[in-house]
């Protein structure tokens, strides 16, 4: 047979073929180190039909990754399938030849990556990388490539496709080259697609983007996807069925609304309520945690994987044999691994916590009033020359902030929150304007001038928990060094009382003292983090991202112990983020910053509300929400954030806004919009008229049907 | 007596060796028992290469410290007749007594000269490096903390350093009329300034705030950094104890001062990387000085790097060594240093070959040894 009739052949073959794309069928997979196998993927299976997307959820370590590498058949040299098999097309990978694998990816299965500059070489033109993949799968012609990826650069919906193609991937924006590295996966149109959280590293209105993006090309080109995420409503908003995953076995698999609504496994809905959902309030209705830890792959249990945390354990039944998959609905190809999915009454009412007393908000204990931070960069270190810019990373900020209150402060990536924590924390000092902390001015005093009562009574906790300890330090040190400097205890035997009492304040066992950081999961160095910042009874603290970092079930957790902890001591928490829905759940108070300037602030209520101001509106749009009953409009911010360095004239916002038609006279463009005092304290920059803003939606409504 | 065979030679080195051999098994037996808690050190013996570079590495350093016991002959001792004798000749008059690696043409013993010039060797690369990195520490650290003029100048004086002829930089410093300018000793007494200035930093960051605790590590240093100080870098020891013959001097400052800057560069990148983590602005948030972040927040992450660093760099000190040694800079003119004895035997190569020869399997060796247990250790430190 020659090589044509053969292709034509296989062709053929493919074209008849009407079963599912992708056929996982019991699939474990085990990674082999020197000493010991560790089995990462434990009796997996799904199928993925053609146009299907299907979601792979689940907190980190729990194998999801590692499926889709099992997919791609790229497990590394430690990594093997050690049962079951993965069938692509009714073909079994196994038994593919490494040449027919390298053909089959990129062309047939193609993966997006988390990281788009990972993904992308650095020095090749945009252009050049994009042909390359039909070149080498189809064999066609570098001049129909380069029309063929002329089309994919305009399918992404980037402007200007000539210029993209010409540019080298650092000269464009993290969302405008996760749209290439979409554009290189559809190049040569394939039938799978992986994404493994393709969205992770890119802001919320650009990860609405690219969300739209992604559904509406799976429809165009007739593409099954799977998408692989942490986020439940991202894969609420894209994919058709999910699988949810823990500890290496799928738990759960079904459509997004039955799983969603009907869940059938205690770890999913366990997972529901850990998630700050619309309704979640900290005083009346707090997440709950799942208790205990993450088993990790040598000590996982026998039977159920979950029994610890599980609160509908039984004691010799769910701890005996391994647990198989069992059918909920056939129908619907809903499956749970739980033997007692039966017994429980999955609508139960959740047991009512006693009500927290809502903390009395106190006198102001911090004022900013039109503070200013202005950096000067000059082109050349070496030899200053004329040419100075100026990034304008905070532009007149005032707010307040009260004893006991949770603040929030709101935005994007480049919007000048962390130039905010730094001036507040002393690391930088104002350009102009001023603050008040304890009735002390603090503003031109740099850290290093601070008196120490200063300096302990406003901390930071850090948003990356893999980098806020300094991993050559046991815990226990770092916290009695925190202790050490300011002052606190008379000599190191009264620091290290301290430090166990602080602790005990995270709910962390005390042998950690002695531990190194890299013994802790990422919460527990988190909370490490917390009891470092609490050390010298701060008053204020700057929680930059804290939870943002961490698995869903432990940010549940962690978000409980900070606000114990302000309850008792009455601290100011400052609350960076940019996931608005832990700010509603938790926050008294919202401030939204866009590009330095405060756009919209407010209390809690009035912020989440209409009316809004458009930047505020277009992220709570953004914000995927797991939930099937809520509505969400959508509003899809177009291009990105402009630079400090060189803002757009007028309202900051207006290169983006979607309301801006309706300002007459073009006053967006020529001049900043004064602030305005809507009700209570309710500020908004904004020049739409009152009547318009009064005519404003709301952007999260619960559907008619899903009320009941 | 009879010449020795080739066997005969080969089971009498060996059998020379045996103090070495002894503590070798034991410390390797130690290790490996105990090697989950030795941390990196430990995790060295589950690389092959590792173990392998560390087991050279260690044959030599035991040599040099059981040199007295391993040598068979005075290594500076002329025994007449044995002039230029090949491997394995009997020594005239002494019963029992053999050339086991041959006579050089000076008629002294090639093996005992090989095993004191691995005491030699070994008594200035690791402590010249270990200064090299001190010098180096002290300045990348805040160049690259601190950033701007400071970088800029430091980096600049640094490529000075580098762009200048390492070998012409030697044959200046040895020479007399330069040697009498004083510079030699100026450049000892800047450089020797930096490991007190560095332990003395090290201390007062981390133990400011407990004054009594402060005052006893830094008067303690201090004491016995200038004490030394005095005696190695002026000869100004009262009591002498320090002390360090000129032309060493001139050989471990040259050493030291073309190290340093290749140190600095690469602490400087380090830094550059690790003061962006969050624990540097923790740090920072709660008030810590400069120094404190630099020496106790930075310089122990960077330690993976910093180490593998080190083994080479003493390979590469090693070889230096030897090249100042070949070409007679800086050693005296007895000296059994490897790269002496390799040129002494250089001008015969032609008809006996055999002095040259066991110098250079040993200096080869060494640094062999040095950059396999750096790979090794590379290898390990990014497990985790």
């Amino acid at each position: 047979m020659t090589d044509s009739t053969q292709n034509a052949s296989m062709l053929s073959h493919e074209a008849d073929y009407d079963g599912p794309i992708l056929e996982i069928s019991n699939l474990s997979i085990s990674f082999f180190t020197r000493l010991t196998e560790i089995p990462a993927v434990m009796d997996f299976s799904c199928e993925v039909w053609p146009g299907e997307a299907m979601g792979l959820v689940g907190e980190s370590g729990c194998g999801k990754s590692t499926v889709a590498l099992g997919v791609m058949q790229d497990l590394g040299v430690n990594g093997r399938v050690v049962g079951g098999s993965i069938k692509f097309k009714g073909r079994d990978l196994a038994d593919y030849s490494p040449e027919e694998l390298r053909q089959l990816r990129g062309s047939e299965i193609a993966m997006i990556y988390q990281e788009p500059m990972a993904s992308l070489n650095p020095a090749m033109r945009i252009g050049h990388q994009l042909i390359e993949v039909p070149m080498v799968h189809q064999g066609i012609s570098e001049h129909d490539a380069y029309a063929l990826a002329r089309q994919v650069v305009e399918d992404v919906r980037l402007p200007d496709p000539d210029r993209i193609l010409n540019a080298y991937p650092h000269q464009l924006s993290g969302g405008q080259q996760q749209r290439i590295v979409i554009a290189m996966a559809l190049m040569s149109k394939p039938a799978l697609l992986i994404l493994d959280e393709p969205t992770t590293a890119l802001d919320v209105t650009v990860e609405a983007g690219i969300v739209d993006l992604v559904k509406e090309l799976g429809h165009k080109y007739g593409t099954s996807m799977l998408f692989i995420s942490h986020n439940l409503g991202l894969v609420m908003d894209v994919c058709d069925r999910i699988c949810v995953m823990y500890s290496g076995e799928a738990v759960e698999t079904g459509t997004v609304n039955d799983v969603f609504d009907k869940m059938r496994h205690p770890y999913t809905q366990a997972l529901f309520r850990s998630i700050p959902l619309p309704g979640a309030d900290k005083n009346t209705h707090p997440l709950i945690a799942i208790p205990g830890n993450f088993p990790l792959p040598h000590e996982r249990p026998q039977g159920c994987n979950f029994g610890p945390r599980c609160d509908y354990f039984s004691e010799g039944k769910c701890n005996d044999t391994a647990i198989p998959m069992a059918d909920v609905d056939v129908e619907k190809r809903h499956d749970t691994r739980c033997l007692r999915f039966a017994d429980i009454d999955w609508d139960a009412p959740l047991a009512v916590v006693e009500d927290k007393v809502r903390t009395k908000i106190g006198a102001p204990v911090l004022s900013v009033d039109n503070l200013r931070k202005y950096y000067e960069v000059s082109a050349n270190a070496l030899f200053s020359s004329a040419e100075k810019r100026v990034v304008k990373a905070n532009e007149s900020i005032s707010f307040q902030a009260h004893e006991a209150e949770t603040l929030a402060i709101v935005g994007e990536s480049g919007c000048g929150k962390s130039t905010l924590a730094k001036v507040l924390l002393g690391l930088e000092t104002a350009s102009d304007g001023s603050i008040l902390m304890n009735d002390q001015s603090i503003e031109n005093t740099p850290i290093s001038e601070r008196s120490t009562k200063t300096v302990s009574s406003i901390q930071m906790v850090f948003q990356n928990p893999f980098d806020t300890l300094n991993p050559s330090m046991a815990v226990g040190r770092q916290i009695i060094r925190a202790l050490e400097v300011f002052e606190i205890g008379n000599n190191q035997g009264e620091r290290h009382e301290r430090m166990l009492e602080l602790l005990d304040l995270v709910k962390l066992p005390r042998e950690f003292a002695d531990r190194m950081p890299r013994q802790l999961s990422g919460g527990q160095k988190q909370r490490v983090g917390i009891a470092r910042a609490f050390a010298g009874d701060a008053n204020i603290v700057v929680a930059d991202e804290p939870v943002s970092a961490l698995d869903v079930s432990v940010q549940a957790a962690v978000t409980d112990l900070l606000m114990e902890i302000q309850n008792k001591s009455r601290t100011t928490l400052l609350f960076i983020s940019h996931d608005l829905s832990i700010v509603r759940y938790l926050s008294d108070r919202v401030i939204v910053m866009y590009l330095g300037h405060i756009v919209e602030a407010g209390t809690t209520d009035q912020v989440f509300s209409p009316p809004y101001h458009p930047y505020t509106e277009a992220l709570l749009s953004a914000v995927p929400i797991a939930d099937t009953r809520i509505k969400r409009k959508r509003i899809v911010l177009e291009g990105d954030i402009p630079s400090a360095m060189n803002p757009p004239p007028g309202c900051p916002f207006q290169t983006r806004c979607s309301h801006k038609s309706e300002v007459p006279g073009g006053l967006c463009d020529t001049e900043l919009p004064p602030v305005r005092n809507l009700a209570n304290g309710h500020q908004i920059k904004c020049h739409l008229a009152d009547d318009i803003l009064s005519r404003m939606e709301p952007v999260i409504a619960l559907s008619q049907d899903g009320a009941a | 007596m009879e010449k020795l065979s080739w066997l005969e030679i080969f089971i009498s080195i060996i059998g020379q060796f045996t103090p070495v051999w002894i503590a070798m098994a034991i410390i390797f037996a130690l290790s490996i028992i105990y090697k989950r808690r030795l941390g990196l050190y430990g995790r060295l013996f589950d690389s092959p290469v590792g173990m392998i570079g560390f087991g050279i590495v260690l044959f030599w350093v035991l040599a040099a410290l059981l040199a007295d016991v391993i040598v068979t002959h005075d290594p500076l001792a002329q025994v007449s007749g044995m002039k230029n004798k090949v491997p394995g000749t009997p020594v005239r008059g002494v019963e029992g007594s053999w050339y086991l690696l041959g006579g050089d043409n000076l008629a002294r013993d090639v093996f005992s000269r090989m095993v004191m010039g691995a005491r030699h060797v070994l008594s200035i690369a690791p402590t010249a490096t270990a200064f090299a990195f001190m010098v180096g520490i002290t300045l990348g650290l805040p160049a690259g903390y601190f950033g701007k003029r400071l970088d800029t100048f430091l980096s600049f004086l640094s490529n000075l350093v580098l762009a200048f002829p390492v070998i012409l930089l030697f044959y200046l410093l040895v020479t007399p009329e330069i040697r009498v300018t004083g510079i030699p000793m100026i450049m000892a007494g800047v450089l020797f300034l930096f490991p007190i200035i560095f332990v003395v930093l090290l201390w007062q960051s981390r133990y400011f705030t407990q004054p009594a605790k402060r005052n006893l590590f830094v008067g303690v240093t201090l004491v016995i950094g200038l004490w030394a100080y005095s005696g190695l870098a002026f000869n100004a020891d009262p009591l002498n104890i320090f002390y360090m013959d000129s032309n060493l001097l001139n050989v471990f400052v040259s050493v030291v001062f073309v190290n340093s800057p290749t140190v600095f560069r690469i602490v400087r990148g380090i830094t550059l990387d690790i003061q962006t983590r969050d624990y540097v602005a923790a740090a920072q948030t709660r008030g810590e000085g400069a120094w404190y972040i630099m020496l106790w927040e930075i310089l122990p992450n960077a330690r993976g790097p910093l180490i593998v660093d080190f083994c080479l760099r003493i390979g590469y000190t090693t070889i230096l060594l030897g090249t100042l040694g070949f070409f007679g800079l800086g050693v005296s003119p007895e000296s059994p240093d490897w790269g002496s004895t390799i040129n002494d035997g250089r001008k015969l190569l032609g008809i006996y070959p055999h002095p040259a020869l066991p110098p250079t399997l040993a200096l080869m060796s060494l640094v062999l040894g040095l950059n396999m247990l750096a790979d090794g250790l590379r290898e390990e430190s990014l497990k985790d």
